[in-house]
């Protein structure tokens, strides 16, 4: 009965006092938004990264030479064809490999010349990038083999030489002094930060190797797991190959390394991990200020009341009635504030999802927290007022001007 | 058997280093259906003798019986209980809740005494006739005359079927034709057995009654009872 009554003429006081009310749950509002949203985008970058890592069906690992160390030359065990040849032969994993020999060129189209990243691979690069053709064709094992020359250039090498990248499939190039055919073009697939692979040019590894560099070392090698095999598995056998290959005796240390890129996703994971710890000490100052916010206003309000709350005693309102209306009051309020932040963080997640065309789920949970967290805000800053209120004398309260 | 009965009443407040005496010892009873006047000038402890036995405030010395029990040494929540159910209050300024309807005003006093929803409306409808506001339930304080809010005040105080109704200057801030129809009300209710005490200035408003308790410097200068012609 009272209880009732109490949410009634706490409804009344916030809609009698609407404007002022909304404004002070403004830190609230914010303060449950930033949770909702970052919770929603959390949730949903962390799935957007799974799918990545399960679409990739196999985990990539790279091998690199060591760089020398103080008075070695530079690469003095360098990884050659020979031993990507070992590694493929080696079938103790079903892994897939593909080497990479990388260097500058300068590519001459009609009178447009400019200096462009070449690599030479193999045909399964494609797969084990997850890249794609645009248009034509990628290079095959019978290309490799054959050491043609011909070249699939990136989505953006066209606009380069101040055509475009189709036109320039079935035309010759000069690709350092040696005429290549385009046969295909890739995807786009966008800055990965360090290089880009739209801007590169892709010919086949062996053609790279005797036509266009002549040298049999290679910058790197990568090698594709399967996910039935953990990267530790793959990397003691891709120790166990090139040590042999590179006779390294017992004891002495490995002249190449191998990059594991669960790294990177690692280190994704802590930069989210720091991020929201970020936006969770932001939506934690947002509701302490939002409930100093409400605390503040819930005194003018009892200093604004004092008569109301005179005349309630009069008429026999307790201690305990008097102190219910105020706490529901600051209560309801940041109840109020919580759910005006849900609908904004779920907005401002909503948008995002639709721009990164990600799926838009917000656990019950976090919405159900957020909002009780609210509640507890109001009941913890609703305190004080309230018991301000509630010991007032009702004597003193009645003539207060 | 008197309803009040107050003995040796002594109020004093703190002011600073100074303490301000305002009541000094105030003696009296009142029986069952009696209609009092306190009278007195501004400042001799009218309102505060009201508060005393209307049970809003303690007394510093004294004792002070209402319906045979002992008030004077109960506080906080148990004053609050005896407000609820034995007194009715009437203030100069009518005190009612703004943003509320005149039903919701009357309602407001059973609803702390937890009456249930159903007959907290009959009761309050049955108050707002008895003053003759039947037709002004759902009318807020704004939208009331200055006689009418009064009224609606006086339905308020009467819903809890109180010992005692109590009305610190009714008539203050009213017009002397609307003051008249609240007076008449307060002669029909008294008519009907209702004890009634009335502060005021006026010694026309303490004439209606039938005894006139004078105040001057917190102690009783005078208590006379009109015979009844
Ligand atoms: N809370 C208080 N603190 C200090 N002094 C007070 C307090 N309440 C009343 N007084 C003093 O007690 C005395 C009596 O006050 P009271 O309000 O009872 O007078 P009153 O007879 O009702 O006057 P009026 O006719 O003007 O309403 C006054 O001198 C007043 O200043
Ligand atoms: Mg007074």
């Amino acid at each position: 009965m009272i209880l009732q009554e109490s949410i009634s003429t706490a409804v009344d006081a916030i809609r009698a006092n609407l404007m002022r009310s909304l404004l002070t749950t403004i830190a609230i509002v914010i303060g449950t938004a930033s949770v909702i949203a970052m919770v929603g985008i959390g949730s949903s970058a962390q799935r957007a990264i799974d799918d990545s890592i399960t679409n990739l069906s196999a985990r990539t690992l790279t091998v690199y030479p060591s760089r020398g160390r103080g008075s070695q030359t530079v690469n003095a065990s360098p990884l050659v064809i020979k031993d990507a040849d070992a590694l493929i032969k080696d079938q103790e994993i079903k892994w897939r490999i593909t080497p990479e020999i990388r260097g500058s060129k300068t590519l001459k189209f009609g009178n447009e010349s400019i200096s462009i990243s070449v690599i030479g691979v193999r045909e399964n690069y494609l797969s084990i990038q997850g890249y794609e053709v645009e248009e034509g064709l990628f290079l095959t094992e019978r290309d490799d083999l054959a050491r043609k020359r011909i070249a699939i250039i990136g989505s953006s090498v066209g606009t380069e030489l101040k055509t475009s990248s189709k036109a320039l499939i079935g035309k010759d190039i000069d690709l350092g002094g040696v005429t290549f055919k385009v046969i295909g073009m890739m995807k786009s697939e966008g800055s990965s930060g360090w290089s880009n692979p739209d801007e590169q040019i892709y010919i086949p590894l062996l053609t790279a190797a005797d036509r266009l560099f002549g040298r049999q070392i290679v910058d790197s090698i990568r090698v594709e797991v399967p996910n039935t095999y953990s990267p530790e598995e793959a990397m003691i056998s891709i120790e166990r190959v090139l040590r042999r290959e590179h006779d390294i005796g017992p004891g002495e240390e490995n002249n190449f390394r191998i990059n594991d890129w669960s790294q990177f996703t690692d280190l994704q994971k802590q930069a989210t991990a720091i991020f929201s710890a970020l936006i969770i000490g932001i939506a934690g100052i947002s509701l302490l200020v939002g409930g100093i916010g409400v605390m503040n206003i819930m005194l003018v309000s009892v200093t604004e009341r004092t008569r109301e709350i005179g005349l309630r005693k009069a008429l026999g309102a307790t201690h305990q009635a008097i102190l219910l209306q105020f706490l529901i009051e600051a209560v309801t309020l940041c109840i109020i504030g919580g759910v005006l932040g849900v609908v904004l963080g779920s907005g401002i997640y909503l948008l995002i999802s639709i721009w990164q065309d990600w799926v838009f789920t917000i656990p019950f949970s976090a919405i159900f927290g957020s909002v009780t967290f609210s509640a507890c805000v109001g009941l913890f800053f609703g305190i004080w007022p309230a018991r301000k209120a509630a010991r007032l004398e009702p004597a003193v309260a009645l003539r207060y001007e | 058997m008197s309803i009040i009965a107050v003995e040796g009443v002594t109020k004093h407040y703190a002011l600073g280093t100074q303490t301000v005496e305002a009541l000094r010892g105030i003696t009296f009873e009142i029986q069952k259906g009696e209609f009092i006047a306190i009278m007195g000038p501004s400042g001799s402890g009218k309102s505060t003798l009201m508060n005393i036995i209307g049970c809003l405030d303690s007394p510093t010395h004294g004792t002070y019986f209402l319906n045979n029990q002992e008030v004077s040494t109960l506080e906080g929540d148990e004053l609050a209980g005896i407000r609820n159910k034995e007194i009715g209050f009437v203030f100069q300024n009518f005190h009612l809740l703004a943003r509320n309807t005149a039903l919701d005003n009357v309602m407001l006093p059973l609803k702390y005494a937890g009456v249930e929803k159903a007959e907290q409306l009959a009761r309050a409808k049955a108050a707002l006739s008895q003053v003759g506001l039947e037709d002004r339930m759902d009318h807020q304080p704004s939208e009331l005359s200055g006689g009418q809010q009064q009224r609606v005040a006086i339905a308020r105080a009467l819903v809890n079927n109180p010992s005692i109704l109590f009305a610190d200057e009714p008539t203050g801030n009213l017009d002397s034709q609307t003051g008249h129809d609240v007076m008449q009300l307060f002669h029909n209710l008294h008519a009907a057995g209702q004890t009634i005490i009335l502060i005021t200035h006026e010694n026309e408003v303490a004439e209606e009654a039938q005894r006139t308790i004078f105040i001057k410097d917190g102690l009783i200068e005078s208590d006379s009872t009109k015979e009844v012609a």
